[in-house]
């Protein structure tokens, strides 16, 4: 019981608190891709979530056995890029083997979702805040699922961000990261913040 | 074609901050002061830099799902030296403050997509100055980014007090960091835009660009058949096809996607060479009507470009 509260605490500030988009800005630019189609935002979320928190064990296996040692910090990228590279090509070789029409589909933008800095950058966050196995699983669900409600706020605006009322120079870029900007504000309010000149 | 490489689309046109968006996160959130985002521009330009000029050697003939996995590796093994490096340089109060923003570098846009798409579709020697200007070209909007927000924020560059009347506490946040980075894109365009049409250039510029770059890849598909007076050809497939363009661009294709459409282009280019020659020689099509197609379809659909 204990480890499940463990995983839903966990799960549930990834989402909100401490959101990867909206709070660390981390896979800003794959939202932006990922907010034009409705399939793209869950399709890129669920990837994210299914790698994340299948990674999020090995993770831990190597903070709790190298961490303590003096250059862990410039090998983490390379340990943590290792095993997405191996989640990815088994996955994708299983799917291949056993799902063909789902592989045709994913293939497209299967390794957009996986090698960008929203995944990267929420296994060092996992690593940051997990505590235990069950505080890196949680913070891996909730990860995808924090991307999901960023992606789908986004994806809900989209038309309107496209409107020809806004100045030509603004449309579509700018002012999708505008709006994320203001988003992000929002979801301040769970956190609150203190700047070091104040 | 050695000559032929643009260094204003890394620096300013295709700008990975300002007008592409392509590597955002850690100008967003970690560029704040003038030494977080120097270290920033270190680590990323070495390993980008080393990263792509490595995997310019892995074989095509390897499939795109192996690729990839080896650009992360081979970048994510340039970044302990880049950050070794960068500790020695920046100090290491600098590279923790700098958090995740530093290691995600790894995954960067340029290494993943920009070399399918466009690098490693380049001669060798293009190649080099090309990717050199793209990494200028983000070095310089961070370093741009670190300077101001520091001083806005807390009245200091470089950790140097500034005279100054009054602050902006929040451009410190990351809510701030989306602000600053949305408002400065759409400021940039503006500026961009304006300077284009005050040259005159307005259509032209951007077609020929494109058209230019179809033709590259036209004769990259083609073994190199195209002849000069097929550039008028590719010109209006090209102007057709500037969605497909902007697509490519921003959208991270696979190479084979990007084969794809560009052989669509070529097709396309050859169809109405061959239409032209059936009716009246005379009759070629005009580059200037086609990219007024093109301009209408990118604003219907509202591309970010």
């Amino acid at each position: 019981m204990e480890a499940f509260l463990d995983v839903i605490s966990a799960a549930l500030i990834s989402i909100f608190a401490q959101n990867m988009v909206l709070e660390r800005a981390l896979g800003a630019n794959v939202l932006l891709y990922a907010s034009r189609k409705k399939e793209h935002v869950l399709g890129f979320a669920a990837a994210i979530a299914y790698v994340t928190t299948v990674s999020a064990p090995l993770i831990w296996l190597f903070d709790t056995l190298l961490g303590e040692s003096g250059y862990y910090r410039v090998i983490m990228p390379l340990l943590y890029v290792l095993t997405i590279a191996v989640i990815y090509i088994v996955t994708l070789v299983v799917i291949w083997r056993f799902f063909p029409k789902l592989f045709k589909s994913l293939k497209k933008y299967v390794h957009l979702s996986v090698f960008n800095c929203s995944v990267i950058g929420a296994l060092f966050l996992c690593s940051q805040q997990g505590n235990d196995i069950f505080g890196y699983l949680g913070y891996g669900i909730g990860t995808g699922i924090g991307f999901l409600v960023a992606a789908y706020l986004l994806y809900a605006a989209s038309a309107r961000l496209n409107s020809p009322l806004i100045p030509a120079a603004f449309r579509g870029y700018p002012i999708m990261i505008v709006y994320v900007g203001i988003l992000s504000l929002a979801l301040y309010a769970f956190t609150g913040y203190s700047t070091s000149a104040l | 074609m050695e000559n032929r490489i643009n260094l204003r689309d890394g620096l300013i046109k295709q700008n990975m901050v300002f007008m592409s968006g392509m590597l955002i996160a850690p100008v967003i959130a970690c560029a704040t002061t003038l030494a977080k985002s120097l270290a920033l521009c270190f680590v990323f330009s070495v390993v980008s830099f080393a990263a792509i000029l490595l995997c310019r050697l892995i074989p095509r003939t390897i499939v795109y799902t192996v690729r990839v996995t080896l650009y992360t590796v081979a970048a994510a093994v340039f970044y302990i030296p880049a950050a070794i490096l960068a500790g020695l340089i920046f100090g290491e109060q600098v590279i923790t403050s700098a958090g995740v923003y530093l290691p995600i570098l790894v995954t960067n846009s340029l290494i993943l997509s920009k070399t399918e798409t466009r690098f490693y579709l380049e001669p060798y020697g293009n190649m080099v100055k090309d990717v050199l200007a793209f990494i200028v070209g983000f070095d310089l909007a961070c370093a741009a980014s670190g300077i101001l927000r520091e001083f806005l924020a807390s009245g200091r560059i470089g950790g140097a007090e500034v005279p100054v009347l009054f602050t902006i506490p929040a451009l410190e946040t990351t809510f701030g960091g989306f602000l600053f980075v949305g408002i400065g894109a759409g400021l940039f365009r503006a500026v961009y835009n304006r300077s284009k049409k005050r040259a005159g250039a307005n259509a032209a510029d951007d077609e020929d660009s494109l058209a230019e770059y179809a033709e590259d890849i036209g004769e990259f598909l083609v073994g190199k058949r195209a002849r000069s007076e097929k550039i008028r050809i590719y010109k209006a497939a090209a102007g057709k096809a500037k969605n497909e363009n902007e697509l490519l661009e921003m959208e991270f294709l696979s190479n084979r996607d990007v084969l794809a459409a560009f052989e669509a282009i070529v097709n396309e280019g050859q169809e109405i060479e061959n239409n032209t020659a059936n009716s009246e020689p005379a009759e070629e099509p005009d580059p200037a009507d086609s990219g007024e197609n093109g301009e209408k379809e990118d604003t219907e659909n509202g591309s970010v470009s």
